[in-house]
C-alpha cells in the first residue's frame, strides 16, 4: 500500500535527533567549524546513547546492520525498513550539522564493503573493533579509493599491490579520505596490474600503524571543516594476506573487486542525498523564518511576491529530491536493484540543496552573507557544495543514470 | 511506513486504464486533434469504465476511490493523449467543484445524469475565469443579483474547458461587490437557461481534443437553490475554493506527468536509434545527461503528486495537503514543459514537423500548465501557507487579476 507517513519508530528517531540537533548540536556548530573538530565529550555522550555502537554507521539507525556475531537475527519474513530509517535519520542529523555526521565514530564508509564482501572472520574482527565505545576509546574506520589521478573512474586507480609470501605489498597515494588520519583501519583499493582494469582490483583492510602506511596532508576545505579529510601514503606497506577483503575467492569472479566499490555507492548515495536535503532544508527554514520576521508579508509588494516564489521553488525542489531518496531507499529495503534510483536521488539532492543555500543567502539580502550575523547560513553554504561532489559528482550520477536508461550505452 | 507499492486494486485499475490509453487513445491522438474532440466511441468506452467518477464520493454517486487512485489513472491517460484526458465527457471539474461547495444531497442530484447510460454525451463545466480583470474594483465583472426567489446573473465568462459541449455549468459571479474577492457566489446554470449563450470556441495552442470556450450570461435567472456554498462564511468559501483548485491542480499535474513520460520515452527511443558521427546521439554526454535529467523530472513529479494525493486521502491537516498539492503541481507542470521542450529539441528538425508527435507534446505541455492554477500562482499559495500569511482570496485564488487560467 502506498504510504508516505513515517513509522512510529522513524518519527521518534526524527524528533529525537531534531531536539538534540536544535538544542545541543547547532549551538556548537560554529565552534566546531572554527576548531576543526567535534568535541570528544559530545561524541562520547552520543556513543553512550547509541549503546556503544558506531554512530556514524548510519545503517545502525535502523535495524542492526553491524554484521556482528551473536546479535539477534532479523526475522526474514518481516520487511526491513533500515535504509528508509537511515535516510530519515541522516536528513535530520545533517539538518543539525553536516560535518558532525561525518565525525561520528564507527566504521563509516569502510563499513559497507567489509559487510558486503568481508569473510565472516573479517566482519567479526574489523567491525568488532568498534564495540564498547561508550566507555572505551572512540574509533573510526575509513574508505580509501580516491587517488590524485582517479576518482569516480575507479578503473583508473594506480595504487599497486603484489603478493609476497603471506603478505601483500602496497604502494600508492590516496587522497580526500574522510577521517583518514584518525581511522584505526582503512579499506584501501589497489590493483595487481592496471592493464587488467577492474578485474585487477583488490581491496584491503589496512590497519593504522602498519609500517609503510602513513598519514599525509590534512586538507583545508571550503566547508565541513569540523571533519578531517586526509591524504594517505602507502610505501612498501606489507599487509597480512588475511586482510585481503573477502579472501582470494572473492576476486575469482569477474569484476569482483570493482563491484565491491560500487556496491558501497548504491547503499550510500541515497544517504548522502538525504544529508544534502537536510542541509538544504536547514537553509530553507532559516530564510523562511528570516522573511517572516523581517519582511512585510501579506502586502502585495513585488519584492514579496518574488521572495515567496523563490522560497516555494527552493522548497519544492528539496521535496522532489527527498521523494527520490525515499524511493531509492525503499527499493534497497525491498531488495530491488536501485543503482539508477540511488544516482537520481544523489544528483537531485546535491543540486537542490546547493541551490537552496545559494537562494537562502540571496533571500536574506546583504544580511545573508555576514558571518557574524547569520553565521550558520554562511556555513551551510560552504558545507553543502561538496554534496554535489563526493560519492560521485552530479555529472557522474548522470553517467550512471544514462547507462541504466540506455542499455546499449557501454561507455561514452 | 514509506511505501511506493500500489494496492492490488490500484494496480489492476492502472493496468486496465493503461491498456485503454495505449490501445484506444494513443493511436487516435492525431484523429482527436483534427476532430477537435474525443470521438464518440472512445468517450463511450471511457464512460463505461467509469473514468469520470473515480474519486467522486460514493454518497454523490461516485466510486469513492480517492484522489491517489485518480491521479494514478490520470497519468495513464496523459501518457497517451493529454488532450483527450481533458476532452472526455463526464462531470469533470464541475463534479469536483460541486463536491467541494455543495451538500451531499446537492452533489448527488447534480451529478446523477452524468452517470446515466447517455453520460458519454454529457459534460460539466466550471465558468470561473473572465477575459479581463475588473478595473473598477476587486472581484469579477459578472454579477449575481438577488431578485425575488432567485438570482439574476449577468456577465461574460471565458477560458471554460468543454464549454461548447457542457450541459451544466457552475458559474462564479460577484454577489457582494463591496467585498472584492471575498464576495463571490457559485451558481449552477443549465445549458438551456434562457439567459445563457454559449459563445465561440477558442482556437488553442494545444490540447485540441478538449473544447475551450466562453459563455455569456444575459440576465440569466436561477432559483436560490442553484447557489452552492451560499451559507459558507467568506473564509470558508475561500478555503473550499482553495481545496477545489488544489485538488484540480493535482489532477492536471498527474496528466502532465503522463505527458512528460510520453515525451521522455519517445525522445529516449529516438536518441537510441538516430545515429550521427557513427553512434546513437544518446551516446553523447550532452544528450544522455539531458535524458537523465528529464527522467529525474518525470519520476520526482510522480512521487510528489502521489504524496500530495495521499495527504488528501488520509485527511492530513488541510493546509499541509494544499501546500503539498501546490508544490507538486508547480513542479510537475514545469517539469512537463521542460520535457516537451527537450523532446522537440532532441528530435532536431524532425521534432518540428507534424509527421512526428513531438511537436504536439510540446504544445500540449504549455497548454496544460494553464489548465489549473499556474506554477506562479501555486508558488504564492505554498509560500503563503509556509509563511503563515493570511489566506487572502485575492492572493490564493487564481483570479484574472493575477493570471487567467482555464477551468
Amino acid at each position: 500500500m502506498i504510504d508516505f507517513v513515517l513509522s512510529k519508530k522513524q518519527q521518534e528517531l526524527k524528533e529525537g535527533i531534531h531536539n538534540v540537533g536544535k538544542f545541543v548540536i547547532r549551538p556548537m556548530s560554529l565552534e566546531m567549524d572554527r576548531n576543526h573538530e567535534v568535541p570528544e565529550p559530545f561524541l562520547r555522550n552520543f556513543m553512550k546513547l547509541a549503546g556503544g555502537r558506531g554512530g556514524q554507521d548510519i545503517e545502525n539507525f535502523g535495524e542492526d546492520g553491524s554484521g556482528e556475531e551473536g546479535k539477534k537475527e532479523r526475522d526474514p519474513s518481516k520487511i526491513s525498513e533500515a535504509n528508509r530509517t537511515s535516510a530519515v535519520g541522516a536528513e535530520e542529523l545533517a539538518w543539525a550539522d553536516a560535518a558532525m555526521v561525518l565525525c561520528m565514530p564507527g566504521a563509516g564508509l569502510g563499513g559497507p564493503p567489509v559487510k558486503s564482501t568481508g569473510t565472516p572472520e573479517q566482519r567479526k574482527r574489523f567491525l568488532g573493533m568498534f564495540k564498547g565505545m561508550d566507555t572505551g576509546p572512540l574509533k573510526w574506520g575509513a574508505y580509501g579509493l580516491t587517488e590524485p589521478g582517479a576518482g569516480s573512474d575507479v578503473s583508473g586507480i594506480r595504487s599497486s599491490c603484489r603478493k609476497d609470501g603471506k603478505h601483500w605489498v602496497l604502494n600508492g597515494r590516496k587522497c580526500y579520505i574522510t577521517n583518514g588520519g584518525r581511522a584505526i583501519w582503512t579499506v584501501i583499493f589497489a590493483t595487481i596490474d592496471p592493464a587488467l582494469g577492474r578485474a585487477g582490483h583488490r581491496a584491503f583492510v589496512v590497519e593504522k600503524g602498519t609500517p609503510g602506511f602513513e598519514v599525509g596532508k590534512i586538507e583545508e576545505k571550503m566547508g565541513l571543516r569540523a571533519n578531517e579529510t586526509a591524504e594517505l601514503v602507502l610505501e612498501d606497506c606489507r599487509v597480512p594476506e588475511e586482510n585481503l577483503l573477502g579472501g582470494e575467492a572473492a576476486y575469482t569472479t569477474k569484476e569482483g573487486g570493482f563491484m565491491t566499490a560500487m556496491k558501497t555507492f548504491d547503499n550510500t548515495r541515497p544517504l548522502v542525498g538525504a544529508m544534502a536535503v537536510g542541509i538544504g532544508r536547514a537553509a530553507y527554514e532559516y530564510a523562511r523564518d528570516f522573511v517572516k520576521e523581517n519582511y512585510l508579508i501579506g502586502r502585495p509588494i513585488p519584492r514579496y511576491a518574488a521572495i515567496a516564489a523563490k522560497l516555494s521553488q527552493v522548497s519544492r525542489k528539496l521535496d522532489a529530491a527527498r521523494m527520490l531518496v525515499w524511493r531509492a531507499t525503499y527499493m534497497a529495503d525491498m531488495g530491488i536493484p536501485n543503482a539508477k534510483e540511488a544516482s537520481m536521488s544523489k544528483a537531485a539532492a546535491g543540486q537542490a540543496a546547493t541551490q537552496a543555500c545559494i537562494d537562502a543567502i540571496e533571500i536574506c539580502g546583504a544580511h545573508g552573507s555576514i558571518a557574524t550575523e547569520h553565521a550558520l547560513l554562511e556555513k551551510w553554504f560552504r558545507d553543502v557544495k561538496v554534496y554535489d561532489i563526493f560519492e560521485g559528482t552530479g555529472n557522474i550520477q548522470r553517467i550512471v543514470i544514462a547507462k541504466r536508461i540506455m542499455p546499449g550505452l557501454k561507455a561514452f | 511506513m514509506i511505501d511506493f507499492e500500489p494496492s492490488e486494486d490500484q494496480r489492476m485499475m492502472q493496468d486496465s486504464v493503461a491498456q485503454f490509453a495505449k490501445s484506444t487513445l494513443a493511436p487516435r491522438i492525431r484523429e482527436s486533434e483534427k476532430l477537435r474532440a474525443v470521438p464518440e466511441d472512445v468517450r463511450r468506452l471511457a464512460h463505461e469504465m467509469g473514468l469520470g467518477f473515480i474519486d467522486v464520493p460514493e454518497s454523490a454517486g461516485g466510486q469513492g476511490l480517492g484522489l491517489l487512485t485518480r491521479v494514478m489513472l490520470e497519468e495513464e491517460l496523459g501518457s497517451a493523449d493529454a488532450g483527450a484526458a481533458f476532452g472526455l465527457s463526464g462531470p469533470g471539474t464541475f463534479g469536483a467543484a460541486v463536491v467541494e461547495l455543495g451538500t451531499v444531497e446537492q452533489a448527488a442530484e447534480l451529478l446523477a445524469d452524468f452517470g446515466s447510460t447517455d453520460g458519454h454525451a454529457r459534460f460539466g463545466a466550471v465558468a470561473w475565469s473572465e477575459a479581463k480583470p475588473n478595473k473598477e474594483r476587486a472581484g469579477f465583472v459578472t454579477t449575481a443579483v438577488l431578485e425575488g426567489d432567485g438570482y439574476k446573473i449577468t456577465g461574460k465568462k471565458a477560458f471554460i474547458i468543454n464549454a461548447p459541449h457542457a450541459s451544466r455549468f457552475l458559474v462564479f459571479a460577484q454577489v457582494d461587490a463591496s467585498k472584492g474577492w471575498g464576495g463571490l457566489g457559485a451558481f449552477v446554470v443549465e445549458k438551456d437557461n434562457a439567459g445563457l449563450k454559449v459563445g465561440s470556441r477558442h482556437d488553442t495552442l494545444g490540447l485540441e481534443a478538449a473544447a475551450f470556450g466562453e459563455i455569456t450570461l444575459d440576465n440569466a435567472i436561477v432559483p436560490a437553490s442553484a447557489r452552492l456554498g451560499g451559507g459558507l462564511s467568506e473564509a470558508d468559501f475561500t478555503k473550499a475554493m482553495l481545496r477545489y483548485f488544489s485538488k484540480q491542480a493535482l489532477v492536471v499535474a498527474a496528466r502532465a506527468v503522463g505527458l512528460a513520460r510520453f515525451a521522455y520515452e519517445i525522445a529516449l527511443e529516438y536518441c537510441e536509434t538516430r545515429k550521427t558521427f557513427g553512434k546513437p546521439i544518446g551516446h553523447f554526454q550532452a544528450v544522455a545527461f539531458n535524458l537523465a535529467d528529464r527522467h529525474m523530472d518525470v519520476e520526482s513529479s510522480r512521487w510528489l503528486v502521489w504524496k500530495a494525493a495521499f495527504a488528501w486521502d488520509t485527511k492530513r491537516p488541510e493546509n499541509e495537503a494544499i501546500r503539498a498539492s501546490a508544490q507538486a503541481a508547480a513542479f510537475a507542470l514545469e517539469a512537463a514543459m521542460r520535457t516537451g521542450d527537450d523532446c522537440v529539441a532532441l528530435h532536431g528538425g524532425s521534432g518540428f514537423i507534424r509527421d512526428l508527435i513531438a511537436e504536439k507534446l510540446m504544445r500540449d505541455a504549455k497548454q496544460i500548465a494553464l489548465c489549473c492554477a499556474t506554477p506562479e500562482q501555486l508558488d504564492q499559495i505554498a509560500a503563503a501557507i509556509d509563511l503563515r500569511a493570511p489566506l487572502d482570496p485575492a492572493l490564493v485564488l487564481p483570479t484574472p487579476d493575477a493570471q487567467a487560467i482555464f477551468t
